[in-house]
């Protein structure tokens, strides 16, 4: 090739060029044009950047000092962190802007407060047969908010007050919980639909983010929760679990044993349908749900296509 | 590195995550730190004033605090927001800390910050760590040291941790590192493994 047309080739296409990028700004066949400016602008600019990591060499500060950008080494890494700092606080801030953030430190606090109030009735129930000994939980179906109140209500002191305790957190945890369920309602609003707002919000949570969820295959989700039974049924030969979370949304555990599974893949397949609408639209989309409905309640009877 | 007696330490501001001091001296406990544990354990690499660092997975920023008391420069790349909240802040303090927030898996994405490194420290708990150390040892100088910190576990649970160990130690040497000292980092560590080697000359 003559050079004429390889230099006119080289000025036209930018992937034949020399041309480099850096945070301190472009350098060309030994000429550099300095970024300048506010550290804002130049942390978007690095974004836009795409540098190719075949034949790669890294910068050098010299350049940077020959730049204009700094003045010795020293200036160089302070210019350079102040804006490796404006880039960091800005990614912070916008992954914490995301939808899901606050949901997912709902759904954790909702689960940690159940099992809280879970250990400490136990416990207040043990503490209270100590003092009651003919009491005993046999063959009575109280259900342990009941239990709670009569433990108050019935002793004095310490015990009347943890158990009074006990019945405000239960409070919190169910005021708690709409707060989840409404959340859920407008962050994932398909997910929601199809299997409830409680259960899509702790679906998300063990994800790690609505993001994280609609990149998930049907069948993750389907055994999201069920990690211990997951790992021992590959590690050994136990059989795989059906189902992990999904288990606990109605239109599971009420279907019959022998279609359960069933009834959890194809939830967990239109489930992960729905995730990715929530994802990417981020709105309702009536036409798929009503016909993932029928899906679903197709296999809960019984009879796959 | 600096030891008083057998203990590990580095010299400066303490109170970093409330660490035990022997005079000003910040003790480096290699039960908290993967790569204290290795000075311990192995031989690891000299860090000193003039040492420039990559460090990928910088988390919270406690072992990054220790480098870079050692170390002339740290680039430290952290993904996660939460533990970059915390990297931040350690990072205002010790001015020779470069906080990157970006993904190890793309050294693309930070390629126009990084200079060119004399180590490269890796503890990204990923399952392609060989894959991640060789795309980063791009900003390695030829001659520089990496040293890998194996979480075998997050590699494959169905594998045997010594299967996945010797799995990288192949893959690094196929692509031209030649391994200096590799070790288990019991008992400070279950099932983490420490990998040093050496990108060639040229």
């Amino acid at each position: 090739m003559s050079r004429a047309i390889y230099g006119f080739i080289r000025a036209r296409t930018p992937y034949l060029s020399t041309m480099r990028s850096y945070w301190f700004g472009d350098v060309e066949d030994g000429q550099c044009t300095p970024t300048g400016g506010d550290v804002l602008v130049t942390a978007d600019r690095i974004r836009t950047i795409r540098t190719s990591m075949d034949s790669f060499s890294p910068l050098t500060w010299e350049t940077a000092v020959a730049c204009g950008a700094c003045s010795d080494r020293a200036d160089y890494i302070e210019k350079l962190r102040e804006l490796c700092f404006a880039a960091a606080e800005r990614d912070i801030r916008e992954q914490y802007a995301g939808k899901d953030a606050e949901l997912l430190q709902m759904v954790r606090t909702l689960d940690e407060m159940d099992t809280v109030i879970n250990l400490l009735t136990e416990r207040a129930v043990e503490w209270y047969q100590l003092r009651h000994p003919t009491f005993t939980r046999k063959y009575r179906r109280t259900p342990a908010p009941i239990l709670v109140k009569n433990i108050r209500e019935k002793t004095r002191g310490a015990l009347s007050f943890v158990a009074g305790e006990i019945e405000r957190l239960s409070a919190t945890r169910t005021e708690l919980a709409k707060a989840v369920s409404g959340r859920a309602n407008e962050v994932m609003p398909n997910t929601s639909a199809l299997i409830g707002g409680l259960v899509a919000a702790r679906l998300m949570a063990h994800a790690g983010g609505l993001s994280d969820l609609s990149r998930m295959p049907a069948s993750a989700i389907q055994v999201l929760g069920a990690r211990t039974a997951l790992f021992a049924h590959l590690r050994t030969k136990s059989p795989s679990p059906k189902h992990g979370i999904i288990f606990q949304h109605r239109r599971v555990h009420n279907a019959p044993r022998e279609c359960r599974g069933k009834v959890a893949r194809v939830l967990a397949g239109k489930l992960a349908i729905a995730a990715r609408i929530d994802q990417y639209r981020g709105v309702a989309d009536p036409v798929f749900l009503e016909t993932a409905q029928a899906r679903i309640d197709l296999a809960g009877k019984g009879n796959e296509p | 590195m600096i030891w008083i007696g057998d203990v590990l330490v580095s010299h400066g501001e303490g109170g970093v995550y409330s660490e035990r001091m022997l005079g000003n001296a910040r003790v480096w406990d290699p039960f908290r730190s993967k790569l204290a544990a290795l000075y311990h354990e192995g031989t690891g690499v000299e860090i000193t004033a003039d040492t420039r660092v990559l460090y990928l997975g910088a988390a919270n920023g406690t072992t990054v605090s220790h480098v870079s008391d050692y170390a002339d420069v740290v680039y430290a790349v952290e993904f996660a927001p939460r533990p970059m909240q915390d990297l931040l802040e350690v990072a205002r303090r010790r001015k020779n800390i470069v906080p990157i927030m970006a993904d190890a898996t793309r050294p693309e994405q930070y390629a126009p910050l990084v200079e060119t490194v004399d180590l490269l420290y890796q503890d990204v708990a990923q399952p392609d760590q060989a894959t991640i150390a060789i795309r980063n040892s791009a900003f390695l100088r030829p001659g520089g040291k990496m040293i890998l910190m194996l979480k075998t576990r997050s590699v494959d649970v169905r594998k045997e941790p010594g299967v996945v160990f010797e799995e990288t130690v192949e893959a690094l040497v196929s692509a031209g590192f030649v391994v200096q000292e590799s070790l288990w980092l019991a008992p400070y560590h279950q099932d983490h493994a420490a990998i040093v080697c050496t990108k060639p000359d040229g």
